[in-house]
């Protein structure tokens, strides 16, 4: 199979996977009342002029196949329903939050490759030694740890006891937000020039996102001291030594970079506990993200949003599968010829 | 096929508890089991306090001897609590992994053994669920149930069986392809039986292993939907609902949110140990 076949079929993979999805939110908003209007309206679906509408729109009275098909159509124009608690369109309550916790997962994400890779390199070198054991404690603790117990570990240590960083929220309480160009506040802050406001807000991201990385980063230390140990006694590397390279050079550049190779394959497990994580982190510090607005319409039984929020969130973990998968066949050809 | 000898499950069971991986783990699993049953034999008779009982004590007081995990806001003993509620999380978790392993099999191993269409579907299905995260899911589920235990149960019942037929259809696809499912193909036993005394029992002790580890993945779900107030409804205890009612007092009295949330770790790593020991116990009687 060449490349441009592999990268057809996974993208035809993703659109099935996501028309699945599609079919599931579908059935969920059918099953949450016996009137579909309250899936798509939560309590407004009592407003005669909001409700008449909904129900052309979505052909509310038309048999399933067909409102299935205008449901499809209206999720390709980006139409999600209308959240009332937010009073306004869950398309744009999204467009506001999600910014947000991308900040937050692109954070965790660089924290749990900042942590999981030297330690992961840690435990291999000192393999079956005291090293090794406390690392693996480590990484077992954090994995074990619920959603919530990291974050409010990190609050009692680093807010209240070392007064390190604020307790909450995405930037303090008298900085004025930048002015939205991208929609990602620090990315604007930078593009506006703005230093300070660029620094506070990123204070108030490392909380979040350590709290994420320390539950998932344990999965990269432990793919990347197997394959790392895996490599290490390859013929490759054996006949390099014979070869006369320094230990160093072998370890970092012959084993380190082939053994980088499975962690990419666990692109779909960091980014599901990455999604599901953020909901409780973002609680417990008040970031105005996805996460924080998914409780608080699940609070508020805002169906719209609920479904919206389901179906936003499997988009992402999808398309983010589709992108590690193409990634791994770039750095592995091996996996094409399957 | 080989029938396991009571010689060979004695030197599995011996190779298995030499492993401290397995040893810690068990005796964590040993006691959170065993003060479950005890719980739900007794009830709350041999609880010091009555867990729901207000003013039983002083409010916020810190842990004592009297009360050995301190006092709630309402003055309620956190002790009792937090004992009272064991059997919850366990409960839960052994029921989604049970009906998750019974599905998974069945539907993994004819998926695997017949393979063609029903495959397809199997697979591409599958597929649909997991990209949809667990606990999200449960969620829009649960508010369409209403917030229970029960409930909660029943939604991680519906999401949770996939990757048990990915597995169980893994496994099946690779035995069936071995020379004694053939010749008893070829001997003319029929499919049905093939499934329960050839193909089933070979791909069980896999399955386990990975059952063993998962368990503790559906304690922390299950306590995600209890924090997020989806389950057990106040007065009565159960930790996820603990740590998030609890946690307005993480500046005066911290270990109210932290106890619960670290019982609820302490339970996960116990069967993660002792998946892991159990995986590698069957891994290395595979290369032997």
């Amino acid at each position: 199979m060449n490349f441009a076949t592999f990268v057809l079929r996974r993208l035809g993979l993703a659109i099935f996977v996501l028309l699945g999805v599609a079919v599931i939110t579908f059935t969920l908003s059918h099953l949450v009342s016996s009137n579909p209007l309250v899936a798509w309206l939560g309590r407004a679906s009592g407003n005669r002029v909001l409700a008449a509408e909904y129900i052309q729109k979505y052909h509310l009275n038309d048999p399933l196949y067909v409102q299935f098909g205008y449901y499809l159509l209206a999720l390709l124009h980006g139409d999600l329903g209308f959240s009332v608690f937010k009073g306004e369109p869950v398309s744009e309550a999204l467009a506001q939050t999600l910014p947000f916790t991308l900040q937050i997962a692109f954070f965790a994400i660089l924290l749990t490759l900042a942590i999981g890779i030297p330690l992961g390199v840690l435990a291999a070198r000192y393999n079956h030694t005291a090293v090794d054991y406390s690392i693996s404690g480590f990484y077992l603790a954090g994995i074990a740890s619920p959603y919530f117990l990291l974050a409010l570990f990190l609050l009692i240590v680093l807010t209240y006891t070392l007064h390190l960083l604020p307790s909450g929220g995405a930037f303090s309480p008298w900085v004025i937000e930048p002015y939205p160009i991208t929609h990602f506040p620090l990315i604007d802050a930078l593009l506006e020039g703005q230093w300070s406001i660029f620094v506070d807000g990123l204070t108030h991201l490392i909380m979040p996102s350590l709290a994420l990385a320390l539950g998932i980063f344990g999965y990269v230390t432990r793919v990347l001291r197997a394959s790392l140990l895996d490599v290490l006694h390859a013929n490759y590397i054996r006949t390099a030594r014979a070869k006369g390279v320094d230990e160093t050079t072998l370890f970092f550049k012959h084993a380190l970079r082939n053994a980088s190779i499975p962690v990419v394959t666990l692109a779909s497990i960091v980014v599901t506990w990455l999604v599901t994580g953020t909901l409780f982190v973002e609680v417990i510090f008040a970031y105005p993200g996805i996460g924080q607005y998914a409780v608080q319409a699940l609070s508020n039984l805002d169906y719209p949003s609920l479904l919206a929020i389901t179906l936003v969130l499997a988009v992402i973990i999808v398309l983010s599968n589709l992108a590690a998968d193409i990634l791994y066949a770039v750095v592995n050809p091996e996996i094409r010829l399957r | 096929m080989k029938q396991r000898s009571s010689e060979e499950s004695k030197r599995f069971l011996k190779s298995f508890l030499t492993r401290n991986e397995a040893r810690l783990g068990l005796s964590i699993v040993f006691v959170f089991l065993a003060v479950s049953i005890i719980i739900t034999i007794t009830g709350k008779s041999l609880l010091p306090y009555d867990p729901v009982k207000q003013n039983v004590g002083p409010i916020l007081a810190s842990p004592t001897m009297a009360h050995l995990f301190g006092t709630d806001n309402l003055g309620r003993d956190v002790f009792s609590r937090i004992v009272i509620a064991t059997p919850n999380d366990l409960v839960v978790s052994f029921i989604v992994i049970a009906s998750s392993f019974l599905i998974g099999i069945v539907l993994g191993a004819i998926a695997g053994f017949w393979g063609g269409i029903l495959d397809e579907i199997l697979m591409r299905s599958t597929d649909v669920i997991f990209a949809i995260p667990a606990l999200i899911l449960a969620m829009s589920i649960a508010v369409i149930l209403g917030p229970s235990l029960v409930h909660m149960m029943y939604a991680l019942m519906i999401i949770w069986w996939p990757p048990y037929a990915r597995l169980a259809r893994g496994e099946a696809l690779q035995v069936s392809q071995k020379n004694f499912i053939e010749s008893a193909k070829t001997s003319g036993t029929n499919t049905l039986t093939i499934l329960k005394k050839h193909l089933i029992p070979n791909i069980l002790n896999p399955m386990l292993a990975y059952a063993t580890l998962d368990i503790g993945t559906v304690v922390v779900v299950y306590a995600g939907l209890s924090y997020l107030g989806l389950s057990v409804q106040p007065p009565t205890p159960d930790w996820g609902a603990m740590v998030s009612a609890y946690q307005d007092y993480l500046i005066s009295a911290p270990w109210l949110p932290l106890l619960p949330a670290v019982i609820i770790a302490l339970v996960v790593i116990g069967f993660s140990l002792l998946g892991n020991a159990l995986r590698d116990t069957i891994e290395s009687q595979n290369i032997s």
